[in-house]
């Protein structure tokens, strides 16, 4: 793939070319380094190399500003472990072999024609009464690591920050929300105005935010809002007005009926025992019309109707910025911070006129030049789940789930527990003093628990052979593997994608 | 057979074997970096000059989803509040704490009864700002950064912190205790700050140098996060050994709530955070400005009784805050205020509970106030076009004279405006008390 566009993220990126030691000093640093050294030595920062960026200000140009990355993105193999680092959790040996043996076009199909792998049932059964959240948050970071298709996983995880419910909201007395894992999964690549359809009425969806109690006569705003601000138009393309009118038109929905009850023990030293409901199978909420805004025609976004909910989706659909509002989002999860807005609306008139196909907007963000551009190369930070679960998988244990689960809350990404409605944050927002901490002592505990290290050769694929000076100084210095493994995991280059 | 062979033994023929990029593309991999402006750029404890010379302390405490003013500082004598919350006014209202003969706090702000009492609680009526947003995040980031057209992105303490106090040596200066991401109000490109969600586990853990290992590969960190990163972990490391002394010298002097009893669980343990910053002011670790968050106050329904809970936690969790500094001798410096994205609809919906609103109550407490109501409680029948509140305070009023007055700061360079003065706080910093 040529990729020439150097300048596609407009902001936070040089406006002029990128500083470089011509070709002559870099070959002499590799002389320098000579037979023997360390590759990433070699190839990031021989002794010699090292002096010369000193000589640039010791990681600062001559002009204060940071020096940046040079992007390996010209090459097939940096391409493909590019690709899985965002669409999947990174990949470990055998799945980049497979990708690179069939080049990147080829896994691009891949990821997006393959159908999803299933999870397997939760432990004991799939639930129809109460949930365990632990368990419910472990049975999907395990499928993460585990799964045959991890970008539906992926996807599945993007659309819980987008489309976002908080158990705390939701609670755990019904399996509302392992019922929403699994409509999200079966949605994740599908199109929007399904999704829309499907996430109104989607039982979680109905308690976290509200519209399972709404009436026409005095309509509860929160999902009506909410599905205007953030999962469709986005804020400034929608009046107060509209709120109201929307929260009428989605008036009447309640949560669906229990179908049995279960004795459950809340409180074992208290004998605390209460009856809960159960749910022969997942189901959707019910429309009941009586609980539904019964008065005139009314106007919403600018058309006088009698709206119904179908109507008021389609409605959604139709209004212009709901096409770049998902496509800014994919973007920010995908390609790069600050990018350029004819970047995303060309992603989102694709995906308006492929009729809001989600596969086709994520086949153009992965065929796109800006993808693969320098720019895109390590701009987005991962997500804790995302650093846990390549980190795992890089070090082939993927039996320790539990580990990422018992993790998460410290780092700021309990599943199934957003901070707010606006879903997961992104990139900068996961860097603090705290994260740092979080996320290297997962890395000690990590390495203390795996009996048997990959080889540290594998490293440098992890890396894209590409390390500040001070990274391949600590690997140098490093005496054995597992010091290896763990400056490779605890380095930023590893908290980036 | 290169598995087990370690990077240091891999020869130059194996990597080309390895598949390993090399050659060309590696010209550019040793050539390693090209210069970009540091998008997210810190000065790593920059060092300033012109730090604020006096010893006071603020604590924000966000209470984030739109608290719902009229059932905070409740207009007891106004009918109408009955007409527009038939199901949420009745019970309320009956049972308030009467501070004024027409307000009655929450009857669960018991705590802050007593400490208006004592003269020390201010409550500043009816803030708000001009064309209120009804979203979470604009409105929230309209309070975080004290610009309502939304042109600025610094917190409006993070600029404070990079303008006025010397960092060097104080990555404490600036903290939000009981979260793992960086608040809105504190951040700023120029500000070093800690973050610290959990006391317990906040310090490396592992065998060895850990910390110095860490220490020693985020240095120079390329790219946009680099600077970031760099400054994220020199902070931690600062921050763990200015905290480890600080345990062994505090001890609690006050019974800080739980969170069991809540309905409906708050994701912020604002008694553990409190305590946390109550360890860090006792123990003189150099901090100055705090913010916690206490969530949960986007009472779309049954707002009856989770807001009533809500109220008693942050009751007992600020009362223990003020009595465990009073008794150890710090609370004469200390300011508390809370603040929230927006108040609520003051019809209530059919869910029991209310929608998002415009103007709501700021609260003062600590020594530094000056007991009192401050601005105008918002009329219930003259609501705007939404039928919400309609506000009398800028909320920048309250900024101003927390930056001026209590800090000593210039709230004219960090808000960019002057607004009507308050009052809501003693005599100015440097100045004789009032007699």
């Amino acid at each position: 793939m040529d990729v020439t566009s150097d300048d596609v993220m407009d902001a936070g990126r040089p406006a002029g070319p990128r500083r470089r030691p011509n070709r002559r000093q870099v070959l002499g640093a590799a002389a320098a380094a000579g037979a023997g050294a360390g590759v990433l030595r070699l190839l990031g920062a021989g002794d010699s190399q090292l002096a010369s960026l000193q000589a640039l200000g010791a990681g600062r140009d001559s002009t204060g500003g940071r020096l940046d990355w040079v992007s390996p993105l010209d090459q097939e193999q940096a391409q493909i472990s590019h690709l899985l680092r965002r669409a999947t959790f990174g990949a470990d040996s055998a799945e980049l072999a497979a990708a690179t043996s069939a080049g990147y076009s080829a896994t691009v199909e891949r990821l997006l024609q393959t159908p999803a792998d299933p999870p397997p049932p939760m432990p004991g059964g799939d639930p129809t009464g109460p949930l365990n959240l632990g368990q419910l948050q472990l049975w999907w970071l395990e499928h993460m690591l585990n799964s045959a298709t991890p970008f539906i996983e992926r996807m599945t995880l993007f659309w819980h920050g987008h489309f976002t419910s908080d158990y705390q909201k939701v609670g755990v007395q019904t399996p509302f929300l392992h019922w929403q894992n699994l409509t999200w999964r079966d949605m994740a690549l599908g199109d929007l105005g399904t999704m829309l359809s499907r996430v109104t009425v989607d039982p979680a969806m109905l308690r976290y935010l509200d519209l399972g109690t709404s009436i026409g006569a005095a309509p509860n705003e929160n999902y009506a809002r909410e599905l205007m601000e953030l999962f469709a138009l986005g804020v400034g393309h929608y009046s107060e007005d509209d709120v109201r009118a929307m929260a009428k038109a989605l008036a009447g929905w309640v949560e669906p009926r229990p179908t049995g009850s279960v004795q459950v023990t809340l409180d074992k030293a208290n004998q605390v025992v209460r009856r809960l409901p159960t749910y022969a199978q997942p189901s959707t909420g019910v429309f009941v019309p009586r609980r539904a805004y019964r008065g005139p025609a009314y106007q919403l976004l600018g058309k006088t109707d009698s709206w119904t909910t179908p109507k008021a989706l389609a409605q959604v659909l139709a209004q212009s910025s709901t096409a770049g509002l998902i496509a800014g989002k994919v973007v920010q999860s995908f390609v790069g911070v600050n990018a350029a807005p004819a970047y995303v609306a060309r992603l989102a008139d694709g995906f308006r006129a492929s009729g809001y196909d989600v596969k086709e907007l994520m086949r153009a963000v992965f065929m796109s030049p800006e993808f693969l551009a320098p720019a895109s190369y390590r701009a987005l930070v991962k997500s804790p789940t995302e650093f846990m679960v390549n980190a795992l998988k890089a070090v082939g244990a993927r039996n320790l789930g539990q580990l990422a689960a018992q993790s998460a809350a410290n780092m700021g990404q309990a599943l199934f527990a957003p901070p707010d409605v606006g879903g997961w944050p992104h990139n900068d927002a996961w860097i603090s003093s705290n994260n740092v901490i979080t996320r290297v002592n997962f890395v000690s505990q990590l390495l203390g628990r795996v009996r048997q290290l990959p080889p540290a050769s594998d490293i440098a694929r992890h890396l894209d052979s590409t390390v500040s000076p001070a990274t391949a100084s600590a690997l140098d210095a490093a005496g054995d593997d597992q010091t290896r493994w763990f400056v490779a995991l605890a380095s930023p280059e590893f908290q980036l994608k | 057979m290169q598995d087990r062979i370690g990077i240091n033994q891999l020869k130059r023929r194996d990597f080309l074997r390895a598949g390993l990029v090399f050659g060309a593309g590696a010209a550019g991999l040793a050539a390693g970096y090209a210069a970009v402006p540091d998008a997210f750029a810190r000065a790593v404890y920059a060092a300033k000059t012109n730090g604020l010379g006096n010893d006071n302390i603020l604590v924000m405490i966000q209470l984030a989803g739109g608290n719902d003013g009229l059932r905070t500082v409740i207009p007891i004598q106004d009918p109408a509040l009955h007409d527009l919350r038939p199901k949420l006014a009745a019970m309320s209202v009956g049972a308030a704490l009467p501070i004024t003969p027409s307000l009655g706090l929450n009857q669960n702000l018991k705590g802050l009864k007593s400490l208006w009492d004592a003269g020390k609680l201010a409550v500043v009526e009816g803030v708000g700002y001009p064309n209120p947003s009804y979203s979470h995040f604009e409105s929230t980031r309209v309070w975080e950064t004290g610009d309502p057209t939304l042109r600025q992105v610094d917190g409006w303490l993070g600029r404070t912190l990079a303008q006025n106090y010397d960092s060097a040596g104080h990555p404490l200066t600036g903290c939000a205790c009981g979260t793992t991401g960086v608040p809105g109000v504190l951040q700023d490109a120029q500000a070093t700050l800690t973050v610290i969600n959990d006391q317990k586990n906040f310090g490396f853990t592992g065998k060895g140098d850990v910390k110095g290992q860490v220490g020693a590969i985020y240095k120079n960190t390329p790219g946009i996060y680099g600077a970031l990163f760099d400054t994220a972990l020199a902070t931690a490391d600062d921050a763990v050994s200015t905290l480890k002394t600080a345990q062994s010298a505090y001890r609690a002097m006050a019974s800080y709530s739980d969170t069991t009893k809540l309905v409906y669980a708050s994701k912020n343990q604002l008694d553990a955070a409190l305590q946390l910053a109550s360890e860090l002011i006792v123990t003189g670790t150099g901090v100055k400005l705090l913010h916690v968050t206490l969530g949960g106050f986007d009472t779309h329904y049954t707002e009856l009784t989770r807001h009533d809970d809500l109220m008693a936690y942050l009751d007992q969790a600020l009362s223990a805050f003020y009595q465990d500094l009073a008794a150890h001798g710090k609370s004469k410096n200390v300011l508390v205020a809370t603040w929230s994205e927006f108040g609520r609809r003051p019809k209530e919906n059919a869910s029991g509970g209310t929608d998002h609103g415009a103007a709501s109550p700021v609260l003062l407490v600590g020594d530094p106030v000056r007991s009192g109501v401050y601005g105008q409680a918002p009329s219930l029948t003259a609501l705007d076009s939404t039928g919400n509140l309609r506000y009398s305070v800028d909320f920048r009023s309250v900024y101003q004279e927390i930056l001026n007055t209590h800090l000593g700061a210039d709230a004219h360079e960090i808000l960019g405006g002057t607004y009507e003065p308050l009052g809501f706080l003693g005599s100015p910093v440097g100045a004789p008390a009032p007699a």
